[in-house]
């Protein structure tokens, strides 16, 4: 059934962000110790009683993830108890996630240049061997080597303006690069061509004068959807070290932040907002899936019919 | 490359992973338990002046560093890797075994699994970790537990287009033992590239996990870090170094002390998925 991929994807998209506080509410009750405790350690926490109290750490498991999913649908998160005392976790997630956004977004711009470039086999094979050498280094090679350029030209307090604008090109560019993306767009792109390329309709399609990629790329697209889908994630995922590094007040940085502060209440909504990320694409890819599916049906050759072949 | 030039161009890789594991492991055996205490008259030493790899600006020996770093890192990301290669094994197995439910069940769990940015659960991993079981083995074994549906989707599909259950079925026709069929012409001839690639890029991965995740506690307010105990100290800190090399610090040795040892790693990985390569 055509359904079943696009259907089981739209499950796992409304499963994950429950799923993801689930498994952390599992964790803090399976890990040895009180889950006040471990939320926040004796040694750097007092008032262990009454944060368990205003968590409902003291009510049991389930009462702890239903009240804290209820309100988290309500978009309340409590407040930083260390990141910034006080202030709303979720006033904290709605200033950093644009920029997250922002930064993923522009990574993705060299990534689908590159992919294009591969797919239209402008890029030559032989280059190959270059991007994944360069891939080769981690993000936090270049985050550092772009840091120090940044500081040197601007200083080391720089996050206003063009600085801040220089900051964000510059993680995005890294995030593109490092981490062996750019080396994964391109041979993951030109790979997928080539094996449709092999198809015998596209030999046909090309003995009628029809365009190659014309007629590949209706095929071919859920496979790139999927690769564009596993490359956003993993652009995600480095950005944690990049905003670091670089200094980009994004989620990651948000997220690190209240990891080292041990501010639970803050990584607890970034991982969140994290996995509603993580949902939205893979909602996204099933909806493409589907939308293609219907085309399909509806236009089933993927080739001009013959009246309409040029000459 | 296929027939004995190919085989002699495999046998090299392995012997250059091989070495490069073993300097890792020796480096690793070596590390001194605290690092030598700071001489400050003998800091900003170049390689030249306080070999193999000079001082820092306290005086301390980067070897000293060098050292430490191997050992924090070697077991765990040996051990990541090795996991990955495990389950990527079984669900190369499993495709073979005709058991379509189960194979379901590993898709669905891959599906929810590599939908989650990797370094966001490791984070979260981090923060639930007790203080005294902190470190980078159980950081490592996460990180190999999500990169290990990416591998085990691609060992299953390689056992897919040799066939699955018919492979094997055909083979046992041949009156092959099935002990001969799953782990020689399965695992050996065919898994083995998927299983060695994959191996290879999530212990080089875990490797660059640390030094990441040691680099941004350095930064400003430096906090501890997640992966190995405050007496310690990670390759990062020679990057940390080299970052202050960037900014006018006479510690460029530092720098380039810690990209030769990134490089190592990274050379050693690629060694390895050479040397698995299909014939």
């Amino acid at each position: 059934m055509w359904w079943t991929r696009p259907l089981v994807r739209l499950a796992a998209a409304a499963l994950l962000p429950l799923l993801v506080p689930a498994i952390i509410t599992i964790a803090l009750w399976v890990l040895p110790g009180d889950p006040a405790d471990i939320i926040c350690p004796p040694e750097i926490c007092d008032g262990t009683a009454a944060l368990a109290a205003r968590w409902n750490l003291d009510q049991g498991p389930y009462h702890f993830y239903a009240h804290w999913v209820g309100q988290a649908l309500q978009g309340d998160f409590g407040n930083s108890w260390r990141v910034q005392q006080g202030v709303p976790v979720g006033g904290l997630i709605a200033e950093s996630l644009p920029t997250t956004a922002e930064l993923v977004l522009l990574a993705l711009v060299p990534l689908t240049l590159a992919s294009l470039l591969a797919a239209l086999g402008w890029l030559p094979r032989r280059l190959d061997p270059l991007w994944q050498a360069i891939g080769l280094a981690p993000a936090v090679i270049f985050a550092l080597l772009a840091a120090a350029a940044i500081e040197i030209r601007f200083g080391a307090i720089s996050h206003e303006g063009l600085p801040a604008l220089v900051r964000l090109l510059a993680g995005a560019l890294v995030l593109g690069v490092a981490d062996g993306s750019l080396a994964a767009a391109i041979v993951g792109t030109r790979t997928t061509f080539e094996e449709e390329v092999k198809e015998r309709y596209i030999g046909v399609g090309v003995l009628r004068g029809e365009p190659v990629l014309a007629n590949a790329l209706p095929n071919v697209l859920p496979a790139l959807v999927g690769q564009l889908r596993a490359r956003t994630v993993h652009l995600l995922s480095g950005a944690v070290v990049v905003e670091v590094v670089l200094g980009i007040p994004g989620l990651g940085e948000l997220l690190f932040r209240g990891t080292l502060m041990q501010d639970f209440g803050v990584v607890l909504a970034a991982s969140w907002a994290f996995s509603l990320l993580a949902s939205a694409l893979m909602c996204g890819q099933a909806l493409i899936e589907i939308l293609h599916a219907l085309a399909i049906r509806r236009f089933p050759a993927g080739v001009l019919p013959t009246e309409e072949v040029p000459g | 490359m296929s027939g004995p030039r190919g085989d002699r161009t495999r046998v090299r890789w392995a012997a250059l992973a091989g070495v490069l594991l073993a300097v890792l492991l020796v480096a690793s055996a070596l590390a001194p338990e605290y690092v030598s205490v700071p001489e400050p008259d003998r800091a900003y030493l170049s390689p030249l002046q306080a070999p193999p790899f000079g001082t820092d600006d306290r005086g301390i020996p980067l070897l000293d560093y060098a050292l430490q770093g191997a050992s924090i890192v070697t077991l765990p990301a040996l051990a990541s890797g090795l996991l990955v290669a495990l389950l990527a094994t079984l669900a190369g197995l499993v495709r073979c075994l005709d058991r379509p439910w189960l194979d379901g069940a590993l898709q669905a769990v891959s599906e929810l699994v590599g939908a989650l940015p990797r370094l966001v659960v490791v984070l979260v991993v981090a923060l639930m970790l007790p203080r005294q079981a902190r470190g980078l083995l159980p950081i490592g074994l996460t990180w190999a537990l999500l990169a290990a549906p990416g591998a085990m989707d691609e060992a299953a599909a390689t056992a897919q287009r040799l066939g699955g259950s018919r492979f094997v079925e055909a083979l046992r026709a041949h009156g092959f033992s099935g002990a001969r069929i799953y782990l020689v012409h399965l695992v050996w001839f065919n898994l083995r590239p998927v299983i060695v690639r994959q191996a290879a890029e999530v212990l080089m991965q875990v490797v660059f996990l640390e030094i990441a995740l040691s680099y941004l506690a350095l930064r400003p307010p430096p906090a501890p870090a997640f992966t190995h105990a405050d007496s310690e100290y990670s390759w990062a800190t020679l990057l940390y170094q080299g970052y202050a090399a960037l900014l006018g610090l006479p510690l460029v040795h530092s720098l380039v002390t810690g990209l030769m040892l990134v490089a190592l790693v990274a050379v050693m990985a690629q060694a390895m998925r050479l040397a698995g390569r299909a014939r």
